[in-house]
């Protein structure tokens, strides 16, 4: 069991939520997508894949056989589901160094919520609600957000030189194509594994696989 | 500045790099303690002479600069052996009771750099427990007027040296100095050596790449003598300006950026006013730098100097910053206005400067050493796709897409990047946490600039309040990892990790501005130009911890 996969970090976080106070939070949800810039510093810390919020009423968790004792809760829940590169520290830490009003806008109204700053208090309350993650699969374990971001840019540009360029002059093509490598400027980066953010045995000894290229014989040396 | 520290209780080399005090000599020792209480009494004696961080000068609450300085930490195992109980060493952090060696894979100190290749003092730290360091003395010299201002340094440094022997021997074998230093010729020394690079004889701030070093350094609450140097070296707060850094970052017992106190050991007087260091001795592979550089240089279309400058982000000669000066017609300005200039000018031009004007890395590239290492505000970075502006986003909810075409805007034109404004609670927020002091000195000399072999490098002391977050951070994510400055595995030039495998080269992009006719210099097989040699993490204590861990009353119950 992992929340790591690749280069890829799995987080999931519930908190309870007082039911009449649910509303308010729905409102902040469907205002924050709508109201420009409420996301910006979100969208700039360019480390995250994906993050999202729901919230599910307490009558609402999956009762999946009749067999399943039924639950009784007394509150609703917030479920925050998030897939972003690096390590725990460095997620939750960019988060409280960089919008702590917007994680506080989205918590207040959770139980216990202890604000984002000071830092440790903030710690404490993720890690306490944090649901490990049990199986976790990534399609690109090589890449992180800004790799897949960079890799389509790349193919589009190609794509879009390679019609520009069918009929031109050598001083043109050559003007185009430094036009098309300063346009990808911030898109050429390697895609290697990362430096391993755990160290634990298990992500230890495959990085030692790995740059012995043995890795390959499980079918996981990613073009190597 | 407000808050005042209390200087009598803080070591001096916290406080103070000593290089740029008139400092240019250092002596590091490594010692192993045998016998717990004369360890103790070793300590207590040391302490006594310990430099605090004391303003220098005349007048109520100063002191005469010293001839030579002495300074004391400690490892993990050096405190256990001291008798400091373990209700107080559970509360170090994981990282300091690892210790470096354990830490490789974080640090990215394989191949040429894994520890099989460190000094034998380092390689055989940690594996038996009479091997093992406990304490690192470091001692730093004062340099005299004239022409013997080196030889009265050495003169000072030997008298220390011959002191503090005099206090090792008193203990009779309960606490040794460690041999395995690595000197010039393979020999091994019971310290290491450290000294400013010289030309010709006279003082120089070089190291041995032949970059000016030892500007930037950050500048945090409380230290009174560092008022005028906070421009550049603090945190970038809005508007271009600056403002000290928490004391907290690096020292604790204060409150840091996170407005909570850093994690410390307990008792609160065992930690308050006390950090850590990281130590490490980096060597520099000259030759292999030479020829790289030469190379490159021949086909870098701003010439050889303008590369160098681009590994790094200031030019070799005079330190200018490539933001400054990110041509050779802007750096004949700038060494005209520098040559014009007073001190305090002189200072500014070096160090007051932001990113801001270079969000897309045309003057001074994303992985040049000091970008990476302290990008300043520049991680506020955004690069928008044409699509709706604000107001046509918030119509787009009520009105149809087709009537909105006046409220589009084009977006950012290719390869640029620009300042995400207010997108951060503090523009700099992802670095303010990321800052490191340094200290250390460079030690060796080249003698034969054809060869990597020899002995010659810097020996960096990293000083910080938290090893993970500060320096194994920056050294992992942002030296040997570029993701956060989109540049993918691509790593920073000089320091890097870089591959030392053919079929995967490592590379760097040099960007162009977006707005000019030229394409980005693409660096390619990048070699390994520095490896580490060793090196271990270290508590600094304040002077009343010294007096504590001596008299062996540390007791947080
Ligand atoms: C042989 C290895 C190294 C060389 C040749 C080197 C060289 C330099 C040079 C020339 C500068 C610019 C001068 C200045 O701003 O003071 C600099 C700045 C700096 N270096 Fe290094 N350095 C080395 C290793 C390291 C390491 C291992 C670290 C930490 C992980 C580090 C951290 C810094 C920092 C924090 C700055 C100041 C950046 C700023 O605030 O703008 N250096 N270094």
């Amino acid at each position: 069991m992992s929340n790591i996969a690749g280069k890829a970090y799995a987080m999931n976080v519930i908190t309870p939520i007082r039911s009449y106070l649910t509303w308010v939070n729905k409102l902040i949800f469907w205002a924050a997508v709508k109201v420009p810039g409420v996301l910006t510093g979100l969208v700039t810390l360019s480390l995250i894949h994906y993050a999202r919020w729901v919230i599910i009423p307490k009558d609402k968790f999956p009762h999946l056989d009749p067999s399943q004792p039924k639950e009784n809760l007394n509150y609703n829940y917030m479920l925050f589901f998030s897939n972003f590169n690096g390590s725990w520290d460095q997620y939750v830490d960019s988060f409280t160094f960089a919008i702590p009003g917007g994680l506080d806008l989205f918590w207040k109204w959770n139980i216990r919520y202890s604000k984002s700053v000071a830092l440790t208090p903030f710690h404490d309350y993720i890690r306490y609600n944090q649901l490990e993650t049990i199986h976790y699969y990534n399609a690109y374990p090589l890449a992180a957000s800004n790799d897949v971001k960079s890799a389509k840019t790349v193919k589009s540009s190609l794509i879009q030189f390679e019609k520009d360029t069918q009929t031109v002059s050598d001083e043109e093509f050559l003007k185009l194509y430094n036009g098309l490598l300063r346009g990808l400027q911030h898109d050429l980066g390697d895609m290697y594994p990362t430096p391993i953010v755990t160290m634990s045995a298990y992500q230890v000894e495959r990085r030692q696989k790995w740059h012995e290229g043995k890795l390959a014989e499980a079918g996981e040396n990613h073009g190597k | 500045m407000t808050k005042k520290l209390d200087l009598l209780d803080i070591q001096g080399n916290v406080i103070r790099a000593y290089g740029r005090f008139g400092y240019p000599v250092a002596r590091y020792v490594c010692l192993n303690v045998r016998d717990g209480a004369k360890g103790r009494e070793f300590v207590g004696s040391i302490s006594k002479k310990v430099t605090t961080a004391v303003e220098w000068g005349d007048g109520p609450g100063k002191m005469k600069q010293p001839d030579w300085t002495i300074n004391i930490s400690f490892t993990y195992q050096g405190l256990k052996d001291l008798g400091v109980p373990t209700s107080s060493l559970i509360g170090f952090s994981p990282e300091f009771v690892s210790g470096m060696k354990a830490r490789r894979d974080i640090l990215g100190d394989d191949g040429p750099s894994s520890p099989q290749h460190w000094d034998p003092i380092w390689q055989r730290n940690r594996e038996t427990r009479e091997n093992d360091v406990h304490i690192l003395v470091s001692i730093n010299a004062l340099a005299g007027q004239g022409l013997d201002w080196l030889k009265t340094a050495e003169k000072n440094r030997d008298q220390a040296y011959k002191w503090f022997q005099g206090e090792v021997d008193k203990t009779k074998g309960g606490v040794v100095i460690l041999d395995g230093h690595l000197g010039d010729n393979g020999e091994q020394f019971k310290y290491q050596d450290a000294k400013i690079v010289l030309d010709n004889g006279k003082p120089t701030s070089k190291e041995h790449f032949g970059y000016t070093d030892g500007i930037s350094d950050p500048v945090f609450e409380g230290v009174p003598y560092d008022e005028n140097r906070v421009k550049g070296r603090g945190k970038q707060i809005p508007g271009g300006k600056w403002a000290p850094l928490a004391t907290g970052e690096f020292l604790l017992g204060h409150v840091d950026e996170a407005m909570e106190y850093p994690p410390s050991p307990e008792p609160v007087l065992l930690s308050r006013n006390g950090t850590y260091m990281v130590y490490r001795k980096l060597h520099e592979n000259v030759a292999t730098f030479d020829r790289y550089l030469e190379e490159q240089g021949s086909k870098f279309p701003g010439g050889k100097e303008l590369l160098a400058a681009k590994f790094v982000g200031r030019w070799r000669d005079n330190g200018a910053p490539l933001v400054k000066a990110p041509d050779a017609e802007s750096k004949a300005k700038y060494d005209a206005q520098f040559a014009a200039a007073d001190e305090q000018g002189k200072d500014d031009l070096l160090s007051d400067f932001t990113y801001d004007d270079d969000m897309s890395g045309g003057k001074c590239p994303f992985s040049s050493h000091i970008r990476r290492i302290n990008p300043r505000a520049s991680l506020e970075m955004i690069h928008e796709e044409a699509g709706f502006t604000p107001l046509g986003a918030f119509l787009s909810l009520f009105l149809p897409p087709s009537w909105l075409g006046m409220f589009k805007k084009a977006g950012d034109k290719p390869g640029s990047l620009k300042v995400s404004k207010g997108a951060f609670n503090t523009p700099g927020a992802l670095s303010d946490r990321r800052r490191l002091l340094r200290r250390g000195l460079p030690y060796g000399e080249v003698k034969d600039r054809t060869r990597d072999d020899g002995n010659h490098g810097i020996i960096i002391m990293m000083v910080n309040a938290d090893i993970n977050r500060q320096f194994e951070f920056v050294q992992q994510q942002w030296i040997n990892y570029g993701n956060d400055f989109k540049a993918g595995n691509d790593k920073e030039i000089i320091l890097g990790n870089h591959s030392l495998d053919d079929k995967f080269p490592s590379k760097a992009v040099l960007q162009v501005d977006p707005n000019s006719d030229q394409a980005p210099f693409l660096l390619s097989d990048i070699p390994r130009l520095v490896e580490t040699r060793g090196g271990e993490y270290f508590f600094i204590p304040s002077i009343t911890a010294l007096h504590m861990i001596a008299r062996g009353v540390v007791d947080p119950t």
